[in-house]
């Protein structure tokens, strides 16, 4: 790597550095605070009696089931919408954050006039947030861990593992989108409401599409699906998954680094 | 097109459209090795518009732009290896102190030189240590200025560069241009302010809403400008001065005669000889009287 691409590169790690902390240890904090509550949800039989009197869609679609269960109570409280949607919205907004909201305010203006190119200015700071995510991500999995070792939640490390970097995966997925809508459009307003609709979408594809025999197949559309579709808490999951999420982020990026080059910086 | 490979900037027939909005129609000029070129008009006439397409930061709607010959489509990186930029916006990364962006600056120009941005700060007297958001405006443009001379650069392009500086840092900006041309650079000024330019430019051109007016040496400039006269006679002033070429505006009061010239002095200057002249005042002009008569000019037009 040369110094210019090493400092384009070092450029959004710094800018973002804040914004990347507080995404990390505000995850961390969620997932220790909730495996807190492990102990006594394990001692309550009860709320496995609750959760039998909701309908069985209602139940696989907030991700509730065998929830008295390691691996039922961290899906159902944790990964199967709060973690994987935060990690979508954070590659959503830090994504925005280095590039459109960046280029909208004038600020990229004066890296672009070095001499370096258009694509590759937009690249680094692409690749600094999903540095960044990755980040987070190792945060969240280190809280995981710890906190499963400190509340005696008996669940096997690989599922976790997969578990949480399928989640980051998901992050930065959203993320590539986000960079791909802020390379063509440069309008951070447009890169957020199409990002976090994706998002969204991609949630209700694997949430509710099942509920209904006609929308069924097209569960199989959302970046949710590849991600957590094999309920990888319950029964780990296959390496084809990660490719399905990162070989199209960094195309998707790419993308976004073509259409930056072509169009004009947004003036301030 | 014929163009000089090693002329700094050569701009044909350069128009730039923002959807309905045509920003720049059609610029021509050329900017000669070793000189300091004024860009002068006021705010919207498309001087930061023509910038940004020179950088390639905006893709002209038509026309050519070559610098040292290349085109800022294709070569934009070859380009700016060799030619520094002052923005005319102070939109800087706010969270940085001005030693990380200098420093990030100079990495990306691989021409980071820690003894000449410590000279450079002393100088203007830039605490670089501040984060950028706690600069004051005459603190940030400092900070651009220096981005853009911390390398040698063989074509800086300052945008506005010296709003929001005290009068004091402007000489002192001033003084280093000067130095970077008698180091062999070519310099592209734009400026809304004449006075500015006037100084310290070589040739200028004038742009209005989006077109050149005026171009030339300012000497030339200045030839077009509005310069009033002043004659005071040993008698009464003779009746024939208010009927002379590029004599506007006169009015004869006894003794006084009093005009503005449009155009050259001679005729005026013939058709006064022989007479009795007690004295003769013709004000030097300002570009700024220039200006203001081109724009009246071209609102009449």
């Amino acid at each position: 790597m040369t110094g210019r691409a090493l400092e384009l590169l070092r450029i959004p790690l710094r800018m973002a550095r804040r914004a990347g902390l507080i995404w990390g240890l505000s995850l961390a904090a969620l997932v220790v605070l909730t495996v807190a509550f492990y102990p006594a949800f394990r001692d309550e039989p009860e709320l496995s009696g609750i959760i039998e009197s909701i309908p069985q869609p209602l139940v696989d679609a907030f991700g509730l089931s065998d929830f008295g269960t390691p691996a039922g109570f961290l899906r159902g409280n944790l990964y199967a919408v709060l973690v994987p949607l935060l990690m979508a919205v954070a590659g959503v907004i830090l994504m925005n954050g280095q590039t459109a909201v960046d280029e909208d305010a004038g600020r990229m203006e004066v890296y672009l006039a070095q001499p370096v190119r258009r694509w590759s200015v937009f690249l680094g700071r692409a690749a600094g947030i999903v540095g960044w995510l990755l980040v987070i991500g190792v945060v969240m999995l280190a809280a995981q861990l710890a906190s499963d070792a400190v509340f005696d939640v008996d669940i096997a490390t690989e599922r976790i593992v997969a578990t949480v970097v399928l989640c980051t995966l998901l992050g930065v997925f959203h993320g590539a989108v986000a960079a791909a809508v802020a390379g063509w459009t440069g309008r951070p307003g447009v890169v957020l409401g199409v990002g976090l609709a994706i998002a969204v979408a991609g949630y209700i594809a694997i949430a509710l599409f099942p509920i209904s025999d006609v929308l069924e197949p097209w569960r199989h559309a959302s970046p949710w699906d590849w991600a957590l579709g094999g309920d990888p808490l319950a029964s780990g999951t296959e390496a084809w998954r990660y490719l399905a999420l990162g070989l199209p982020s960094l195309a998707i990026i790419a993308l976004g680094a073509w259409g930056f080059g072509r169009r004009d910086v947004q003036a301030a | 097109m014929e163009v000089v490979a090693e002329q700094p900037l050569v701009i044909q027939g350069l128009t730039k459209r923002y959807g309905k909005v045509q920003a720049v129609r059609g610029i021509d000029l050329a900017v000669r090795a070793g000189e300091v070129f004024g860009f002068v008009g006021p705010n919207g006439a498309g001087k930061s518009t023509t910038i940004r397409c020179i950088l390639d930061l905006l893709h002209p709607t038509s026309g050519k732009i070559r610098v040292f010959g290349l085109d800022p489509r294709r070569r934009g990186a070859d380009i700016r290896e060799r030619v520094a930029y002052v923005p005319g916006e102070l939109r800087l990364p706010e969270r940085l102190t001005g030693r990380q962006f200098l420093g990030s600056i100079g990495r990306l120009r691989r021409k980071f030189d820690r003894d000449r941005v410590a000279e450079l700060a002393n100088r203007f007297n830039l605490d670089l240590d501040r984060a950028i958001r706690h600069l004051s405006s005459g603190n940030r443009r400092k900070v651009t200025v220096l981005s853009a001379f911390l390398s040698d650069a063989d074509l800086l392009i300052l945008d506005e560069p010296t709003g929001g500086l005290d009068p004091l840092m402007q000489h002192e900006f001033i003084r280093l241009v000067r130095e970077r041309q008698a180091a062999g650079a070519t310099v592209f000024l734009s400026s809304h302010i004449l006075s500015e330019v006037q100084s310290v430019a070589d040739r200028l051109a004038v742009l209005r809403a989006g077109e050149i007016v005026a171009s030339g040496t300012v000497n030339e400039v200045r030839g077009l400008a509005r310069q009033r006269v002043e004659v005071w006679f040993e008698t009464d002033a003779p009746t024939g001065l208010t009927q002379i070429p590029d004599v506007g505006e006169a009015r004869i009061e006894g003794r006084r005669f009093t005009a503005v010239l449009t155009g050259s002095a001679r005729p005026l200057i013939d058709a006064l000889a022989g007479q009795p002249v007690e004295s003769i005042t013709i004000e030097e002009p300002d570009l700024e009287e220039a200006f203001l008569g081109l724009y009246q000019e071209a609102a009449t037009s």
